[in-house]
């Protein structure tokens, strides 16, 4: 078991600082030599609504978050109201003095239903309206109020500028200072974040100075964490994954329109379009950069990226649920016209605009039948963020092989959350190209002579071919020869055969844990490292149970997932939606059904705390499913 | 050998239809261009207009019911030394395709932009397109047409074109001649093109534009062509074309309406941030060894996630 295990939630306005607070936390914990992992939650909105970061940190890298915290950092009096919950036996409520004349009918960006919630606890325990109330709610589940005069902390050091400025500097330093992080790793924090700017990180370390000598004075420290070896290690979400992944496996035109969680991936493209390059592999090759290309919609996003393509340049696009809805027709065309594209879905709360800022994982089923007609695509999905960079190398790979559209689905805790990554070695993943026909020569662009499926992919500036979204002869011209429909549609069905041949089960499914355990959870996307820690809780509590993490839905693993199953005296599917669209996908695929369900479609991460006792609860027999409803 | 630029397949198009005439000013424009055919791309949409792609013997895509334009500036970007050109309906352009009709006129990426105005829907039957004037009937309509039209000249000249012309199809050498020229100019290019649908659309018929139709560059004085980005000189040659581009009724103008040689194509402007673009674009770039290693060095380019 692991020594240390600190879970912290930071809280205040969007557009307030925590990001910043949260890196350093993060941050001065790496330079200590504990590594941390991070989400973030917040609102559809750009100023004002309450966000926070959930951290966790670990002497071994930390895989999942918990409930209750123990110290929960509010820059505002909305974090303190918001998370009423999350206090347990122990936990730190660090806050502004100031906040305690605060009263729950100024909170105004708290939305209104989670106000009624907030007054109709506080009427129940007969407490006053008031963050003394909730403060008073938390002490009674064993909670610790820390107050903190935020400006007397500040003002004290620092006199130029309004010291609000620097309370998530102080937020954070407070906390490292009563989780006993040593001042240097969190002076050195304060400099790598502002870099060079000197005018900006003299005032700031000053105030970590000040917050410190206030905790050390109160005696506030718990104590002295002291310090692992540290090595350099990069911080990296789930959106940088895809995109490092992407410039990797020669990722050389993106195509997208902003959405929420999708276009942070596109943004970082376009600031790292400027490539570096391994020099002696590449000195004598023609290297250039990514274009990154804002469209006008979604539609053109797709429509673009499959342009993009047929010059032989490996492409992509990037969106979310109500964007994919609008690239169907070209999924499609791109389908009918083995067109190698890859269109990484980010998923998040629907239908319609539904969450746009939370965790979802109910596209599954949509992915893998978007789009008119019956053609072959391959959908995966990534659980963390070394998958990210991974798998979006082997989606473009898989693109170029079988010439489909690559559904690459990434959730929103995933795109959201900050990992440590050791290092990356781009030669874990091999850069696989097309088939290509010689330079300059007439194609047959759909030949038929071809027994896995595949024909050699001609391009726009070497060869002459057509291509149309109707059915085709091998020219690539119109026909509606009922032979030549039949042959076409097994042509290009044949290539998910050869997928499924050619890609390595372990890509599409793993077992995870004791193979032998007879109790089976069921997971994919950004549960996995959540599910790989419950399997540790449980073989605690002497309960030997495997995971089954998914990674591709078509093609799908029916064999192993099959054997999986039928080995398993109970099986427990655990998906963010609301009608467990995994176990569909496994019923449709097997015939076998998960009886047991876990669900959450309240767009926010699951946690250990509510998984592992509904895991439990299943498992004793006490419930078939079970709904989490944990997070502010 | 001289390179054949029609394909020999059997062309559907109902007789007497307007799109044979294009397609012959297409080709001809394309031989006379002394282009290198493998240089060329053609994009279309859907409808009847969508099929020229495949008469011609250049590299074509017939892609969806209004996103021809996407599609070739994917085509365009990815390799900007080829000449994209767009053959779509007035349907898939000005109807379902607007959207990407306007932003285009914002890109300016260097596609010639054909649009076949022959004011139906032909392929699905004769409905009203969005260039069908308020109150006209066409025999394919139970009642007439209650919407107003889209003028595809001022949308084309309002949404940023460089190059705005219309020609008719029954009028090849000029057609040629525009196409050539719009080939030729570096920035996105429209021609708007009278396309008579003698199947469905009964009122405008060719002998109806014949009789209305007269050349701009009749006018020896007619001078569409800015080449100094001079402010009185770019506001005369707007005005001009705008006031050309209104008329309709009575006599309706061919020729080029506006050349804007001063505006940056799309590609140079992305060249101007990513200096090696122009060069070595994303078609022409290898991404790894003959061994398939990437030639990316990951933990340099993204040093700035390091901690
Ligand atoms: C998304 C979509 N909606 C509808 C259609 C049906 N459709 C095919 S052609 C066409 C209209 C074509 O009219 P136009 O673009 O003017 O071309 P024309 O046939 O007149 O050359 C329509 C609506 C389609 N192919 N795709
Ligand atoms: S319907 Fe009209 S536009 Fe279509 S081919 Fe026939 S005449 Fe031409
Ligand atoms: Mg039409």
């Amino acid at each position: 078991m692991s020594k240390i295990d600190i879970s912290i939630v930071i809280g205040g306005p969007q557009g307030g600082g925590i990001d910043t607070s949260s890196n350093m936390i993060t941050r001065a914990f790496s330079y200590s030599g504990f590594p941390v992992i991070s989400v973030r939650e917040f609102h559809s909105n750009i100023k004002g609504r309450h966000s926070y970061v959930h951290l966790r940190v670990k002497d071994e890298k930390p895989k999942s978050f918990r409930y209750p915290v123990d110290v929960l950092v509010a820059l505002d009096p909305d974090t303190i109201f918001e998370h009423f919950e999350d206090i347990g036996k122990g936990s730190k409520i660090i806050y502004d003095t100031e906040f305690e004349t605060s009263d729950l009918s100024q909170a105004r960006m708290i939305m209104r239903d989670t106000a009624q919630r907030i007054k109709n606890e506080l009427e129940s325990k007969k407490q006053p309206l008031n963050i003394k109330g909730v403060l008073n709610l938390m002490k009674e589940n064993g909670g610790i109020p820390i107050g903190i005069p935020f400006s007397k902390v500040v003002t004290s050091v620092v006199s130029e500028g309004p010291a609000t400025r620097y309370f998530n500097t102080l937020g954070a330093s407070v906390t490292l200072s009563i989780l006993g992080v040593d001042k240097d790793s969190t002076k050195s924090a304060i400099k790598d974040i502002f870099g060079n700017k000197e005018k900006v990180i003299e005032p700031n370390l000053k105030v970590v100075d000040s917050s410190y000598d206030y905790c050390e004075t109160n005696g506030f420290k718990i104590r002295d964490l002291g310090k692992m070896p540290a090595k350099k290690v990069m911080l990296l979400t789930g959106n940088d994954g895809a995109a490092i992944g992407k410039i990797i496996g020669g990722l050389r035109f993106q195509t997208y329109y902003p959405i929420t969680p999708a276009s942070d991936e596109s943004t970082i493209l376009e600031e790292h379009d400027s490539i570096k390059w391994l020099e002696e592999e590449s000195q004598n090759l023609k290297r250039g950069g990514v274009t990154v290309i804002q469209t006008e919609d979604e539609i053109s996003a797709i429509t673009m990226a499959c342009g993009a393509a047929l010059t032989g340049t490996r492409s992509s696009t990037a969106t979310s649920g109500p964007g994919f809805s609008l690239m169907a027709e070209g999924i499609s065309f791109a389908g009918m016209d083995e067109i190698p594209v890859v269109i990484t879905m980010y998923q998040r709360g629907g239908p319609s605009t539904g969450l746009p800022t939370r965790n979802q994982q109910s596209d599954l089923l949509f992915a893998l039948n978007t789009g008119h007609g019956e053609f072959p695509r391959i959908v995966m999905s990534s659980g963390d963020v070394e998958e990210c960079i991974y798998d979006s190398i082997k989606a473009l790979n898989y693109a170029q092989r079988y010439q489909l559209p690559v559904i690459h689905l990434i959730d929103k805790t995933l795109a959201n959350t900050t990992e440590v990554v050791d290092s990356i070695d781009p030669d874990l993943v091999p850069i696989i190209g097309r088939v290509s026909p010689e330079k300059g020569s007439e194609i047959k662009r759909y030949s038929l002579n071809t027994e896995n499926g595949i024909s050699a992919m001609g391009t726009f500036g070497n060869n002459i071919f057509w291509m149309t979204g109707d059915e085709h002869d091998e020219l690539g011209h119109v026909t509606e020869d009922s032979m030549m429909r039949d042959r076409q549609m097994e042509k290009r069905f044949r290539k998910i055969e050869t997928a499924r041949k050619e890609i390595p089960v372990s890509e599409m499914a793993q077992i995870i844990g004791d193979e032998k355990a007879d109790i089976t959870l069921v997971t994919w996307g950004s549960q996995k490292s959540l599910v790989i820690d419950i399997l540790d809780d449980l073989s605690r509590e002497g309960i030997r149970a495997k995971l089954l993490y998914l990674r591709m839905f078509q093609p799908f693993p029916s064999e192993f997932v099959s054997e999986v199953l039928k080995k398993s005296r109970k099986v427990i599917s655990i998906e963010s939606n609301m009608t467990s669209q995994a176990a569909t996908v496994i019923r449709t695929n097997t015939g076998i059904e998960i009886k047991n369900n876990i669900v959450k479609y309240n767009g926010r991460h699951m946690t250990e705390d509510e998984l592992l006792s509904a895991v439990k609860k299943i498992i004793e027999g006490k419930s078939e499913r079970e709904v989490l409803r944990n997070g502010a | 050998m001289a390179h054949n630029f029609r394909t020999d397949l059997a062309i559907d198009w109902c007789p007497g239809c307007g799109d044979f005439g294009i397609l012959t000013a297409l080709t001809q424009a394309l031989s006379e261009s002394g282009t290198d055919p493998r240089n060329v791309v053609l994009a279309s949409g859907i409808g009847c207009s969508g099929k020229t792609p495949h008469y011609v013997n250049v590299a074509g895509i017939h892609t969806l019911h209004g996103r021809a334009i996407p599609f070739a500036v994917g085509i365009k970007l990815a390799n900007p030394n080829l000449k994209v050109l767009v053959t779509s309906g007035d349907g898939d352009m000005l109807g379902i395709g607007a959207g990407h009709f306007v932003a285009e006129g914002r890109r300016n990426v260097g596609l010639t932009v054909m649009i076949y105005d022959n004011q139906v829907y032909g392929l699905t039957k004769g409905q009203a397109s969005p260039t069908m004037t308020l109150g006209m009937q066409t025999k394919s309509l139970s009642k007439p047409n209650i919407f107003g039209s889209i003028n595809p000249i001022t949308l084309a000249l309002s949404a940023g074109y460089t190059f705005v012309a219309r020609g008719f199809s029954f009028d090849t050498k000029q057609l040629k001649d525009i196409i050539k020229r719009a080939m030729v100019h570096e920035g996105s290019s429209v021609i708007d093109i009278l396309q008579p649908c003698p199947t469905y659309n009964n009122v405008n018929t060719m002998e109806v534009f014949r009789k209305k139709v007269y050349k701009l560059e009749d006018d020896k004085d007619w001078d569409p062509v800015i080449t100094n980005s001079n402010e009185e000189q770019l506001m005369e040659k707007y005005q001009q074309a705008y006031k050309k581009g209104m008329e309709w009724d009575d006599r309706i103008p061919t020729g080029i309406f506006f050349e804007n040689r001063t505006v940056p194509s799309f590609p140079k402007r992305i060249s101007e941030h990513s200096k090696s673009y122009l060069e070595n674009p994303p078609a022409l770039q290898v991404v790894s060894d003959e061994h398939g290693k990437s030639i990316v060095d990951p933990m340099k380019t993204f040093a700035d996630r390091i901690v």
